[in-house]
């Protein structure tokens, strides 16, 4: 960093504090401004990438067919069958109720079914359920009708008879949360007294964010008390904590009036704040305080030396000006590769986030030391006369450490080297039901139906070619044998199903005709014969208008995206060996897009973990005039990234688009405590600290704002609590980084100093 | 002063008709005994997408003995439709499927079912009972260049429809509907009907139906051509058995 540019910052901070903390108020005032402008955007699925192949055809699936993703209510009472008098008449209610609202396409329930009989040479297609309360005759003959129709029986009655199924099919690109609440508003009103349960991908997607918002809030204020405790403890000044705090959150008001500055401008949605950004305020406190930590701690030991607050303020700035700049910079740098990352809303991120890193370094160089030099400081407070608990500690530490530094270095390595073999191990997966504790009522919702109903998870099989030609329905079913053949899948429906039932009503309800019939005429018939007395719009969710496309609908319980890419390589298989006709099959569902997402997002996550370890080693070699600090610069962090994924393959964790993505930001959050190391380092060896000391000079210098930096840090570990997985990680990779990163420094980066002080003194 | 006013008002009063007297006019309009038709029906989805058939009607009593015919497209060619309304009863309604060689009864048990796929459901297809609606003026507005009176007719109490209310626009000159708004049950506008008419032998017969399900934007159009009337046909006609000879 230039010494003019340097000096003026600091002349600034020193000679005119109140000017300057006035002016950082106002600044961070104009830009927090912003903050009105910032749009939550919480639906999950907008921030998938609309160009997959996948969710291409998953959206022409939709457009064409209508929302394939349906929400479930189930209800009953255990130890009563289903089919009576009282459940039919709620069913009733909940069914048209849920129709009115402006969210819901269809209702599938017992009463808005049709039923086809075939009554003395006559097709009658009326409905299953005529009416909301019905005499014991009707409620036999429905119950009667359900059991000769075992398909139809499934989609509607539990395994166990007791529980009663209400398919919702919203609008396609509905707002899911919206549906969710409104449904559940519904349901509670006309369901009191029943056990209900809820599923589905809307009622899933729609419920996770409101979750985020329950727990985000009370973890994070849990998680900054935490790190105040933390700091008050070790700083043992009020006003001092005080100082770190304002920095952390004028920093994060910065950021957040950013993002709203951004979305006012441009009105770009790149810069919405979605599910994805929810872990940017949590790592830009780190980040903030980590700038923060460094200077007062360095203050109050200059205090104990100089007894003179605005030398030692002086002195602290003057060292650590470019340690903390090239932090920032080099942090910054890291965030923004997110720029290349194939979502929307984690190319603002990166943006996002890198300007409050900046900011969050303009507070620490003018506005912190203004504020620290304005205080009267008492030169007999313990927090000046005495060491800390953890300064205590760092220097024992230090010593074992550099006394051995060989045997450090290479137990250090030996660990790395497992971390490595833990790599292998890791799964690529991502599993719905994973992401919910077990015993929370979604999760608990989800195995149910996947249990008693049809599952939770649906897939489909676009199959193009003639409808009505015998010889594509036939393909269609042989394809759905197959499916059904699997245990995950309860069951599947195309309009072939429809065709065969036809066929057996047409044929005075032979059992021996519900096949598919052998003729074109005779199936344009049967659809003829269909349309003389049903809705056009029976089938526009299984075949197009012109009878050229069909879908396969697979119902299914909740499976990894792991076991779904065996069960479609399965299909594609079968189709490739056994289908011979033209008929165009492609696969697709949000289980399918997931997987193929969370592959691009890991392959994202890897290249830019591996772009911001390169252009941490350039910054640092271009600022250092010398490519071995910059090997060194990132020693401790490869060490933490193999680690992190080693433990994972150890202890089970998948690697999820979550997971990756949480990953990479490891780096922004563990880059820090090895440039200050070095730049400590750097600094001693050109001031006549002795090559023999030089290394406990350094590890006593910077170990206790790097352990007390990453101790308050990792208060944010609260979020381990939370009762939603993708939270709970952040939480454990936020303890995670902390630990090994600062561990990693001091221990593999200070002995591989100490080893090779010879090639690096003075350098 | 009153006077005056009373002179200007007096026409409007002498000439002012109530919507009962309006419906029951348009009910007494002089129809055809019998009439054959070619139709042409397209229907259209929400994306645009048609689907087209060629249909030959014949039918008698204001349609209420009718049997239709698809000739084409292909696939539907020789399929034949005969419907008998009866009054007390259920109609009687027969489908011949020759692919099957059946012919096949059918029965709708919704009055707003849809009539063979189209946006017309049977209850559209029946003329509607003078006495089942209550009737009221809404007022007058030109359309399709003609001067109407706009009509509203709710169904009573008592009657079974798949509508709440039908507000209609009348022709003042013949009575003549030339367009039509149906709202559900709910009161949301669920139909709109456009028609057009022609002279053919001192009759008023439909020349197109355009009928619009606003809810699922699907849309019907109806266009007759080849029209004769009172050609004569019989009763007897009406059969089962005629279903399977295609008219040539």
């Amino acid at each position: 960093m230039n010494f003019a540019i340097k000096d003026w910052f600091i002349n600034q901070a020193l000679d005119h504090p109140k000017r300057t903390i006035l002016i950082s108020i106002l600044l961070t005032a104009f830009i927090g401004s912003g903050v009105r402008w910032v749009v939550i955007d919480d639906d999950i699925l907008k921030m998938l990438p609309e160009d997959i192949p996948s969710r291409v055809l998953w959206d022409e699936v939709q457009d064409e067919f209508g929302s394939i993703d349906i929400m479930f209510v189930t209800f009953g009472k255990q130890g009563q069958y289903a089919v009576n008098g009282e459940i039919l008449a709620a069913v009733w209610d909940v069914s048209y109720a849920l129709e009115e609202l402006p969210e819901v396409d269809e209702v599938i329930s017992i009463a808005t079914l049709n039923r086809m009989d075939s009554d003395n040479g006559m097709m009658l297609i009326s409905d299953l359920q005529a009416a909301r309360d019905l005499t014991n005759y009707d409620v036999q003959d429905i119950a009667s009708y359900l059991d000769r129709n075992p398909d139809i029986k499934t989609r509607v009655i539990s395994r166990t008879g007791e529980f009663t199924n209400i398919v919702v099919r919203p609008f396609t690109n509905g707002d899911n949360k919206q549906l969710a609440n409104k449904v559940i508003t519904v349901v509670e009103k006309y369901l009191a007294g029943f056990e209900v349960h809820y599923g589905g991908q809307p009622y899933i997607m729609g419920k996770i964010p409101e979750m985020i918002r329950d727990d985000v809030p009370i973890l994070m204020m849990a998680g900054l008390i935490i790190m105040i405790l933390i700091l008050l403890a070790n700083l043992r000044s009020i006003p001092a904590v005080g100082m770190v705090i304002s920095v952390i959150l004028f920093s994060a008001i910065g950021m957040m009036g950013f993002m709203g500055w951004v979305v006012r401008l441009t009105g770009s949605d790149r810069f919405f704040f979605t599910l994805a950004n929810v872990s940017m305020p949590i790592i830009l406190l780190t980040i903030a305080n980590s700038d923060g930590v460094h200077i007062l701690t360095k203050f109050f030991r200059e205090m104990r030396n100089r007894k003179d607050a605005r030398k030692s303020i002086r002195t602290t700035m003057n060292a650590l000006m470019l340690p903390i700049f090239l932090t920032s910079l080099t942090t910054a740098a890291a965030f923004s590769m997110l720029l290349t990352a194939p979502i929307k809303p984690l190319t603002g991120y990166g943006v996002t986030i890198s300007f409050g890193i900046a900011w969050a370094w303009f507070l620490s160089s003018t506005y912190l030391p203004a504020i620290i030099s304005l205080k009267k400081w008492k030169m007999d407070s313990k927090a000046v006369t005495h060491a800390s608990f953890l300064e205590r500690v760092i220097h024992r530490f230090g010593k074992q450490i550099l006394r051995h530094p060989k045997r450090v270095l290479v137990t250090g390595l030996v660990i790395v080297l497992i971390g490595v073999i833990g790599i292998f191990m890791v799964e690529v997966e991502v599993n719905f039901v994973a992401f919910f504790k077990p015993g929370n009522p979604i999760r608990e919702s989800i195995e149910f139906i996947d249990r008693e109903m049809t599952g939770t998870m649906n897939m489909v099989v676009r199959t193009k070619g003639d409808m009505k030609n015998p010889e594509t329905l036939n393909n269609m079913l042989a394809i759905q044998e197959y499916m059904e053949q699997d245990s995950e899948v309860t069951t599947t429906i195309s309009i072939a199903d429809i065709v065969k039932q036809m066929h057996r009503v047409v044929m005075d309800d032979d059992p021996a005709y519900e096949v598919i019939p052998d003729s074109v005429g005779k199936v344009n018939n049967l659809f003829t014969l269909y349309s003389m007395s049903g809705d056009p719009d029976d089938f526009s969710s299984l075949v197009d208008y012109e009878y050229r496309t069909g879908i396969i609908t697979t119902m299914m319980r909740t499976v990894s995206t792991n076991r779904i890419a065996d069960f479609v390589r399965g299909i594609e298989l079968f189709i490739d060996e056994n289908i011979e006709a033209d008929l165009n099959t492609d696969i697709t569902g949000l289980l399918v897009i997931m997987r193929d997402f969370a592959h691009l997002m890991i392959q994202s996550s890897f290249t830019s973990m591996g772009a911001s370890l390169f252009i941490i080693f350039v910054i640092t070699w271009i600022f250092y005039k010398s490519g071995r600090w910059g090997i060194l610069s990132i020693i401790p962090l490869t060490a933490a990234i193999i680690l992190n994924f080693g433990l994972m393959g150890f202890f089970g964790v998948d690697l999820s688009h979550v997971t990756a993505i949480l990953s990479s930001l490891i780096i922004g959050v563990g880059v820090d405590f090895a440039i200050h190391y070095i730049a400590q380092f750097r600094n001693f060896s050109r001031n006549g600290v002795s090559k023999e000391s030089i290394s406990r000079e350094v590890v006593d210098d910077v170990g206790y704002p790097i352990l007390l930096d990453a101790g308050s840090n990792m208060a944010f570990g609260a979020l381990i609590f939370s009762t939603f997985l993708p939270l709970q990680y952040i939480g454990g990779l936020m303890v995670f980084a902390m630990v090994s990163c600062s561990i990693g420094t001091l221990t593999l980066l200070a002995s591989m100093m100490e080893i090779f002080k010879n090639n690096l003194y003075k350098t | 002063m009153v006077k005056h006013v009373m002179m200007w008002l007096l026409p409007l009063f002498i000439t002012a008709q109530t919507g009962e007297e309006i419906a029951k006019l348009v009910d007494e309009r002089k129809t055809p005994k019998d009439m054959i038709v070619d139709l042409t029906m397209v229907l259209t989805n929400k994306k645009g997408k048609t689907r087209s058939s060629v249909l030959h009607s014949v039918s008698k009593d204001g349609g209420k003995k009718q049997m239709i015919w698809f000739l084409s497209p292909k696939d539907d060619k020789g399929v034949a439709f005969l419907k008998i309304e009866h009054t007390g009863k259920d109609d009687e309604m027969r489908l011949w499927l020759p692919a099957f060689k059946k012919v096949r009864r059918i029965v709708s048990k919704q009055k707003g079912d849809s009539f063979m796929g189209s946006d017309l459901s049977y209850e559209d297809m029946t003329n509607r009972e003078l006495d089942e609606y209550s009737y009221k003026l809404l007022g007058q507005e030109e359309i399709q260049n003609q001067d109407c009176y706009i009509l509203e007719s709710i169904p009573k109490q008592e009657v079974k429809s798949t509508y709440s209310r039908h507000v209609t626009w009348v022709t003042k000159k013949d009575y003549n509907i030339v367009k039509e708004e149906s709202y559900d049950r709910t009161g949301r506008l669920f139909k709109t009907k456009l028609f057009k008419q022609q002279n053919i032998k001192n009759y008023t017969v439909l020349k197109e139906i355009f009928v619009e399900n606003v809810i699922k934007r699907h849309s019907t159009l109806l266009i007759f051509d080849n029209i004769e009337v009172d050609t004569g046909i019989e009763d007897s006609q009406f059969q089962e058995k005629y279903l399977k000879r295609l008219p040539k």
